[in-house]
Order: structure tokens, then C-alpha cells, then sequence
């Protein structure tokens, strides 16, 4: 009988190695070595070109640490995302619950709302930073149309309002959250929202004091993704400020990228800034996988 | 979604009805300003003419409809090669006791952190010595190994509503799980293989670090890249401003293409890889 199970478990182990072989190649060939990558040369003064490295210990983590630029890149991918919960949060969260009702053009409205999620991220910076130029753009022609000239401003170009016109964009990246809300709010049981009605709720109480609350883990979800997606972020402040002016609006994707592309660069500075955010977003994804077990 | 039954979520009067609406429509507005703004710039100077001029003409030596063959190529590939890793990682932590499945799943779970721009320096050392550097693989590589966590978990959330019984009543019959995998769960997990397709060639039209990173010629750009490279190609006349947004015009139109060919599979997609135990 033991042997007979044995043989089973056998079975089955050679079965499940079987079948994630091709995750485990593409796995332990690009993160396995991208992480061992990241780390060796992290302890090392080394160029793009690796032909001269030199061991320095934890040289390069104590340089990232002390530069402020990489906190601001740091704090900067943090507005981004906040930026992004908000919108999510407030204007997601209504455009859901309001599509849940009987509305004419209920399909186009979602369609609508949502595109812009789909499109290029590069392709809506683009048109974002046309929108906001100074002179020609519309934003400031809108302005000066009802005659407030005074706060035509140079939005991209002045370090005061750099990172918030770069955060404008997350109005229109709804989408996701839009989704996520659309699919729960149908599990919210009907029998609850009528009793809250015949005690006499009214709209505001009902949305505000029974759905929201009741749409806590999708709030969590939400909120987690995105905080985990603004260290995916790149191409919105890329061209739109290009982490200018003075970099203001620099991210942890364009701070790498650029560390990349500067000529005779040390790639140590890099792995290390790259293991620092990496530990962060792990600590995240943590928190998430914890809260996600607490709910069931 | 799924139901479209006309009914409301809850009772409300008819003045929170049209304040509903209200805002709905003024959000319209607001959502009109930069498709006004975009589509105004395109039309400047030569009108419509701007548009047969971008897809008639060659940009730094390459005819526009190629960028949209290589984005193409590489989200179907991405695709492709996604499906086929995930289905088959997803089958395994779903139906197949073997030891140390938790760990590697919490692994890969983990690595749903793992977000681009710390990848592009360890990638770009492995490619260039691998001789990929400059070639699509590179790109479908990289764009699958960002979205295998997400693919794993959705697919092994897929197999788990499905019923074990299928694969003993086929072991019983002499099956192996091979052909137990390909005879029977993966027909039943088309719906969930489309829906991650469908995701999968979404994210990959609308990846820009990648190939920003890893293609340096202009012929192998793809449509994202592209509107970085257009800006330098056409400077800033007037009339190349107008042909300039003219193709960033034609740059939206798969991307909404897509979408509305596939939006069920898209939002059914992104809702079930959520992470639950």
C-alpha cells in the first residue's frame, strides 16, 4: 500500500516539475540571474561596458542612501500613485456606482471612461504635454478665454507645478479601478441595500455609510496595485518633464533609466538603487498578500 | 456586467438620478478636452491632408504601417508564449500535489513586485551577451516575464474552479496527466487563455521602457517608441506639427480597436487575477 502511494507521490512530483519547466527556465534565466546581476554588481564600481569593476563593498548603497535625488525620485513615484488611488478611489468609485443604475448610454459612458486606461500611456503623455505648453496650449488658451490669464502658467517648466500637472493625467486613468468596483459592487446583496432603504437611508447614507465601507477589500486591491504600479510608471514623466525641471518631477523608472544612460556611469549605483526599490516593493506585495489571506 | 438586467442597484429619487447624470456628462467634458486638443492639432495647417501624408510617407526611412506590424508581431508573440507558460504553471499549483508546490507559488506570487525599470540593466547585460540585444525577442521576453506572476495566478484561479474528479477519472481510464491537461482542462480553460491573450496584447501595445530600452533601430520600433522618435523626425514647423499629431492619432487606433473588440475579455481578465487564498 505505502509503496503504491509512493509511486503516486513520484508521480506526481515528476508531473508538477513537468509542467512549470517552462516557468522555472524562463524564471531562473532571466529574474534568477537578473536578481544575482543586480546584487554581485551592487557591491561594485563597475561601467556600462563591465570591462573594468572593482569590489567596493556597500560603497554604492551608502551613496544612493545619502542622495537626495533618489528620495525625491522615491517620494515623487509615491505622489504619482496617490494621485492614482485618489482618482481611483473618488471618481472611479461614483463612475462604477453610477453605472450600476438605469442610465441612457450606460455602454458608451463605460467605454468612455475606460479607453483611456487602454490607450499608450506614451501616447496620452504626448497629448498632455501639448495640452499644457504655454503659449499654444489649450489648457492656458482656456484660461486666458474666460480671462484669468493670471493662472496661465508655465506648468510643466516651473518647478512649483511640475509634478501635479505630470499627476493630471491620473484623472483619466480610471479604468482599472472602474473595473474592479463594476465587478464587486454586483455581489453587494440586494436584501441589505432595501433594508437600509426602508429604515430610511437616504442617497448619501446609503453610498457613504453602506456601499463604500462594504467594498473594503476592493478599496485595499485597488489601492495596493497601484501603490505596486508607480514603480511601473516611466513614460508619463518621461515626455512629459523628462524628470525636469531641475528634477523635480524625477520617478524611480526615469532615475534608472537615466542612471543607464549617462555616459561613464557607475552600473554599481544602479543594481544598488535598483535592490533598495525592489526590497520596498517586496515589503508591499508582503502586506498585500497578508491582507488578501486575512480576508479569505 | 455579465447580466444586463435594467435594474438599479438600489431605489433612488429622480433628482439624485439627473445629479448622477450631471456629473457623468461634465466628466464628459472634461474627457473631450484632450481628444479636442489632439484631434485640433492633427488637422493644422493642411487639414486631413496630414493623415495620407503620414501614411504615405517614410519616417527616418521606414513606411508608418511598419511600426504597427512590429507591435503586432510582439504582442502576439508575447501572447503566445504567456499562455503557454502560465496555463501549464497554473494547471500544475491547481491540480497536481507535488512537493514544494506553496513555496514556488508563493515565489511567483512575490514576484508581482517585480516591476520594469529594475530589470532593464540585468536584461540589457543578459541580451547583449546573448546576442539578442536589437531583436524582437528580446522585447517578448521581457514583456511575458513582467506578466507571468499576473498570468499564474489568474490561470491557477481559473483551474481552481474546476473539479478534480476530471483528472482521477482520467488517470483511472490510463491517461497521463499530459494528455488529461491537453484533452481536457485546457479546451475548458479557453475562456480564461483568451481573457489573458486578450491582456497580454493589450499591455504589450502599450509598453514603451522595453522597447525604448532594447531596440535602437527604427525599423524594429514599435508604435510607443515610435511617438518618441516622431518628435525628433519632424521638428517643430507648424505643418510637421500638424503630421505629428496626425500619427499619434493613428497610434490610438488599435489600442481602442482592441478594446472594443475585446472588452468583455478584458474586464473579466484583470478582475479574476486577483490575489485571494
Amino acid at each position: 500500500m505505502s509503496k503504491r502511494k509512493n509511486a503516486i507521490s513520484h508521480r506526481n512530483n515528476r508531473d508538477g516539475y513537468l509542467f512549470l519547466l517552462p516557468l522555472i527556465v524562463i524564471f531562473i534565466g532571466l529574474l534568477g540571474y537578473s536578481f544575482y546581476f543586480l546584487i554581485t554588481n551592487s557591491l561594485r564600481d563597475v561601467t556600462i561596458t563591465f570591462r573594468s569593476s572593482e569590489f567596493v563593498g556597500l560603497n554604492n548603497y551608502k551613496t544612493i542612501i545619502c542622495d537626495s535625488k533618489f528620495w525625491r525620485s522615491l517620494l515623487n513615484t509615491f505622489i504619482l500613485s496617490t494621485a492614482n488611488i485618489f482618482c481611483g478611489l473618488t471618481f472611479g468609485f461614483f463612475v462604477s456606482l453610477a453605472l450600476n443604475f438605469r442610465i441612457k448610454g450606460k455602454r458608451f459612458f463605460h467605454a468612455l471612461y475606460f479607453i483611456p486606461s487602454m490607450l499608450p500611456i506614451a501616447l496620452m503623455a504626448t497629448v498632455f504635454a501639448s495640452m499644457l505648453e504655454y503659449k499654444s496650449g489649450i489648457v492656458n488658451q482656456i484660461l486666458r478665454g474666460v480671462g484669468l490669464d493670471v493662472l496661465a502658467q508655465r506648468w510643466l517648466a516651473d518647478p512649483r507645478y511640475a509634478i501635479w500637472a505630470v499627476c493630471t493625467i491620473s484623472i483619466y486613468l480610471i479604468g482599472i479601478p472602474i473595473m474592479y468596483y463594476t465587478a464587486d459592487l454586483t455581489t453587494i446583496s440586494k436584501s441589505v441595500l432595501e433594508a437600509a432603504t426602508v429604515d430610511g437611508a437616504s442617497f448619501r447614507h446609503q453610498v457613504f455609510l453602506v456601499i463604500y465601507p462594504m467594498l473594503k477589500n476592493t478599496h485595499k486591491t485597488i489601492i495596493l496595485s497601484m501603490l505596486l504600479g508607480g514603480f511601473r510608471e516611466m513614460e508619463r514623466v518621461f515626455l512629459m518633464t523628462d524628470g525636469g525641471p531641475g528634477g523635480t518631477t524625477e520617478i524611480i523608472g526615469t532615475y534608472i533609466y537615466r542612471a543607464t544612460r549617462s555616459a561613464g556611469s557607475n552600473i554599481g549605483l544602479v543594481c544598488a538603487a535598483s535592490i533598495i526599490v525592489l526590497v520596498i516593493a517586496f515589503i508591499i506585495s508582503f502586506v498585500q498578500m497578508k491582507l488578501m489571506k486575512e480576508n479569505g | 456586467m455579465k447580466k444586463e438586467k435594467a435594474t438599479d442597484l438600489f431605489a433612488i429619487s429622480r433628482k439624485n438620478r439627473s445629479i448622477m447624470i450631471i456629473i457623468l456628462l461634465l466628466l464628459t467634458v472634461l474627457w473631450s478636452v484632450p481628444v479636442y486638443s489632439l484631434l485640433k492639432d492633427s488637422l493644422k495647417v493642411n487639414g486631413f491632408q496630414n493623415y495620407i501624408y503620414v501614411l504615405t510617407h517614410q519616417v527616418n526611412g521606414v513606411p508608418f504601417y511598419k511600426y504597427f506590424v512590429n507591435s503586432a508581431i510582439n504582442a502576439v508573440l508575447a501572447a503566445v508564449l504567456l499562455v503557454f507558460i502560465c496555463s501549464f504553471a497554473g494547471f500544475a499549483f491547481s491540480k497536481i500535489e507535488f512537493a514544494g508546490r506553496k513555496l514556488i507559488y508563493n515565489i511567483v506570487l512575490m514576484c508581482l513586485a517585480i516591476s520594469g525599470p529594475i530589470l532593464i540593466i540585468p536584461l540589457f547585460y543578459i541580451y547583449k551577451t546573448a546576442h539578442l540585444y536589437n531583436t524582437h525577442i528580446a522585447v517578448i521576453l521581457s514583456e511575458c516575464l513582467i506578466t507571468i506572476p499576473f498570468g499564474v495566478l489568474m490561470m491557477k484561479n481559473f483551474f481552481d474552479g474546476l473539479p478534480i474528479e476530471l483528472k482521477e477519472s482520467s488517470s483511472v481510464d490510463g491517461a497521463t496527466t499530459i494528455q488529461c491537461f491537453f484533452k481536457i482542462y485546457f479546451p475548458l480553460a479557453k475562456p480564461a487563455v483568451i481573457n489573458l491573450a486578450v491582456l497580454q496584447i493589450m499591455w504589450s501595445f502599450q509598453d514603451f521602457l522595453f522597447p525604448l530600452m532594447f531596440l535602437t533601430k527604427d525599423e524594429a520600433y514599435t508604435t510607443t517608441v515610435a511617438v518618441n522618435a516622431f518628435k525628433g523626425a519632424y521638428g517643430m514647423s507648424p505643418q510637421n506639427l500638424g503630421r505629428y499629431n496626425a500619427s499619434l492619432v493613428l497610434i490610438s487606433i488599435p489600442s481602442i480597436v482592441i478594446f472594443i473588440l475585446a472588452q468583455k475579455y478584458i474586464t473579466n481578465g484583470i478582475t479574476s487575477g486577483a490575489v485571494k487564498e
